[in-house]
């Protein structure tokens, strides 16, 4: 059966179930790359340009621990990941990411690029594509494609009803595979007192190497997590109505839901997670702290990470957050 | 209405040229300086690129020169560009400055339009077409001299007169009143330009210099990167120039849309959508330099730059197709000009020893 390897980085965690579905109705054998680990960034690290994100460092470790085992290699093209009236982009970096690693990553097997471009309905093209790519018949073609759109619609229910894509993914597909790495959350803490909503891009939060077990983190300090992903879009779309417009399909979500998180009376605390060197963020990270937050908005912090950043770093940073919230609030 | 906008090169000399036109009292802050990126870095986000951070310098000496009224282009794209008046403004209003703001882009056509209904000096549509003329006018000489400039640089025979005379030329220029006036400045000018002391020298290196636009067209930024070139004898070739970087957007000038869309088709192969940057120029203009038979490339832009980062990735393939050397200057706040110049000095010098084991075929 021909390999088709799917980095665990970027797309994965906002639309595996789908590619899974889709690669496998489509006749082939999907291989996940393993989750990070120190050898893999550092691989990455070293393949990539060197003043650059750290997701997309990521990225190409994944790449690099993926290629020698897969006859094909899936890599998407996020464009847009989201449905609007205007016109909307990812960051140039995901939009330019087969190029850069098809031009700097040597030894690669056949790439199957893949194009997300929500507004554009891309998916539905992308899939007869990559179809035709792997000889499938037309029929098989649809059949996969509706399964597949199934799987992903349990899917993305699952992350808004508050679980961690890992969770997420575990329950749809009722445990075969893909559960490996830490589980978030898993209440070994105390009976939490405090509500935490936790911001950013859904493959810096959740990849625990890089995050250092954020979530873990906060839950055992006794905190409830609640994370962007469980705010619907509608939601996301009415709190944007209030701000002038901004283009970026990650970033708005960003800012809808911080709008939405820092208007919530019963949210103690809004964490924004935001990678060093990203570009939209920096924008937006901005806008949100000056056009979002209001006198009476529950305290906000921005936690930056990147490939240097400590485990200490990141847990006494989390500390102080929470500790300084149950101060404020008279709650030792 | 006093109004500023922040430095970008030598576009000051066309955009005041507009704006005058149009009544305002034009406020020009002094050129960035490394005490402008301070300030700017101080109150900027921390990873913004640095032209960002030295737009907000600029703003904040602005205003503290009396500005009332801050211009910017804005718009939602995918680069940051489009976001830098949005968020700059926001941080001045924050940091207790009080200002009109005019985002042009976000504005609408009209609203800008009609800003200057009560400046202007008789019919306003009238005060708009002597705006464009002298600001046309202005940004051709100042192309012009530029251009000029480059071409004798290398050849001089007294360190710095070149630069001297440029200098004295684009202020004959920004003087300049009605149209017919920067006309005889610029015939001035390159007067002053002819009178510079060239001697002979062998054929000079010749280096394309490209990248994000703001770090090829900001001496203040790229450490003044031509003159420093100029000054080693090596003749530089700026993918970009102000005048191009001005008149893209009205899409008046079909040269400038011919080449926009002649680039697109070169870069496609490599990268097979539209960041939204000037990855267009980064790519073609290498391709461009390895055909022309330059010796090397510079591609210089600031850290994180999102659109230059991509590029960054794909020249070393290009490097290797079109065997033509590339040297990387990835610019920020904490760049230092002896660092630039020591890797301008090596560059250069590897391209000397290129050159002689190959001699360098006509262009």
């Amino acid at each position: 059966m021909l390999k088709v390897g799917i980095p665990r980085a970027l797309s994965y965690y906002r639309y595996f179930p789908f590619f899974k579905t889709l690669l496998e109705g489509l006749g082939t054998e999907v291989v996940l790359s393993r989750p990070t680990g120190k050898r893999l960034l550092e691989d990455g690290v070293r393949h990539c340009v060197d003043d650059i994100c750290v997701p997309v460092k990521l990225f190409y470790g994944h790449v690099l621990e993926l290629k020698d085992r897969v006859d094909r290699l899936f890599i998407t093209r996020l464009v847009s990941v989201e449905k609007s009236d205007s016109d909307t982009y990812t960051c140039p970096k995901l939009i330019g990411l087969p190029d850069m690693i098809r031009s700097s990553v040597e030894g690669l097997p056949p790439v199957i690029e893949f194009v997300i471009d929500v507004q554009n309905r891309s998916l539905r093209s992308s899939t007869r594509r990559l179809g035709e790519a792997l000889n499938a018949s037309p029929s098989l073609i649809k059949k996969a494609f509706s399964r597949s759109l199934d799987v992903q619609a349990r899917y993305d229910e699952k992350l808004l009803g508050g679980l961690t894509p890992e969770d997420a993914m575990e329950a749809v597909f009722s445990g075969n595979g893909s559960s490996d790495g830490v589980p978030a959350g898993s209440g070994d803490g105390p009976t939490p007192d405090l509500n935490i909503a936790l911001i950013g891009h859904e493959y810096l939060l959740h990849d625990h190497f890089i995050s250092h077990n954020l979530p873990g983190r906060l839950s055992r300090l006794g905190c409830d997590v609640e994370y962007i992903t469980q705010v619907p879009p509608d939601v996301i779309e009415s709190e944007l109505a209030r701000y002038p417009g901004i283009s970026w399909s990650y970033e708005k979500e960003l800012l809808g839901a911080a709008s939405h998180f820092l208007h919530r009376e019963d949210i103690d605390g809004v964490m924004l997670v935001v990678c060093f060197a990203c570009g939209p963020d920096s924008i937006v990270g901005e806008i949100i702290e000056r056009e979002v937050r209001t006198e009476s908005s529950p305290p906000l912090t921005t936690l930056v990470l990147d490939e240097h950043t400590g485990q200490a770093g990141v847990a006494t940073r989390v500390e102080a957050f929470v500790d300084l919230i149950r101060r404020s609030r008279g709650k030792p | 209405m006093k109004v500023s906008f922040p430095h970008m090169g030598n576009a000051y000399i066309a955009l005041s040229a507009l704006l005058s036109n149009l009544g305002a009292e034009v406020i020009v802050p002094p050129r960035p300086t490394r005490k402008t990126i301070e300030m700017g870095a101080l109150h900027a986000p921390e990873f913004v690129c640095l032209p960002f951070k030295v737009n907000l310098g600029d703003n904040f000496q602005a205003l503290s020169m009396g500005a009332d009224t801050l211009a910017m282009v804005s718009g939602t794209w995918a680069c940051r560009f489009g976001y830098y008046g949005r968020v700059q403004h926001q941080i001045l209003r924050d940091a207790g400055y009080e200002f009109d703001s005019i985002l042009l882009g976000r504005d609408g056509v009209g609203a800008v339009y009609n800003k200057f209904a009560d400046t202007v000096d008789g019919n306003l549509a009238l005060g708009w077409l002597r705006a464009y003329r002298s600001f046309g006018a202005k940004a051709r000489a100042v192309d012009a001299l530029e251009s000029k400039a480059r071409e004798i640089r290398p050849f001089e025979r007294d360190a710095g007169a070149t630069t001297a005379a440029l200098s004295n030329s684009l202020s004959l220029v920004h003087d300049s009143g009605s149209v017919k006036a920067t006309g005889s400045a610029l015939d001035h000018g390159l007067e002053l330009m002819d009178a510079v002391d060239v001697e002979r020298k062998d054929e000079p290196l010749h280096i394309a210099v490209l990248g994000e636009i703001y770090a090829v067209l900001e001496p203040a930024l790229n450490f003044d990167i031509e003159r420093r070139l100029g000054d080693m004898g090596v003749m530089a070739h700026p993918v970009m120039t102000v005048y191009k970087w001005l008149f893209r957007p009205l899409k008046t000038d079909p040269s400038i849309l011919f080449e926009e869309r002649r680039a697109r088709k070169v870069t496609r192969p490599y990268i097979a959508y539209v960041l939204g940057g000037e990855e267009h120029q980064t790519i073609a203009g290498t391709i461009d330099a390895a055909r022309k038979g330059y010796d090397g490339v510079i591609h210089v832009f600031p850290f994180t730059c999102m659109p230059e980062s991509v590029c960054r990735a794909i020249l070393p393939q290009i490097e290797r197709e079109y065997d033509i050397p590339v040297l990387n200057l990835c610019l920020d706040e904490h760049a230092s000009p002896t660092g630039v110049e020591t890797r301008l000095e090596a560059f250069t010098d590897l391209l000397r020893q290129r050159r002689r084991k190959k001699p360098r075929k006509p262009a």
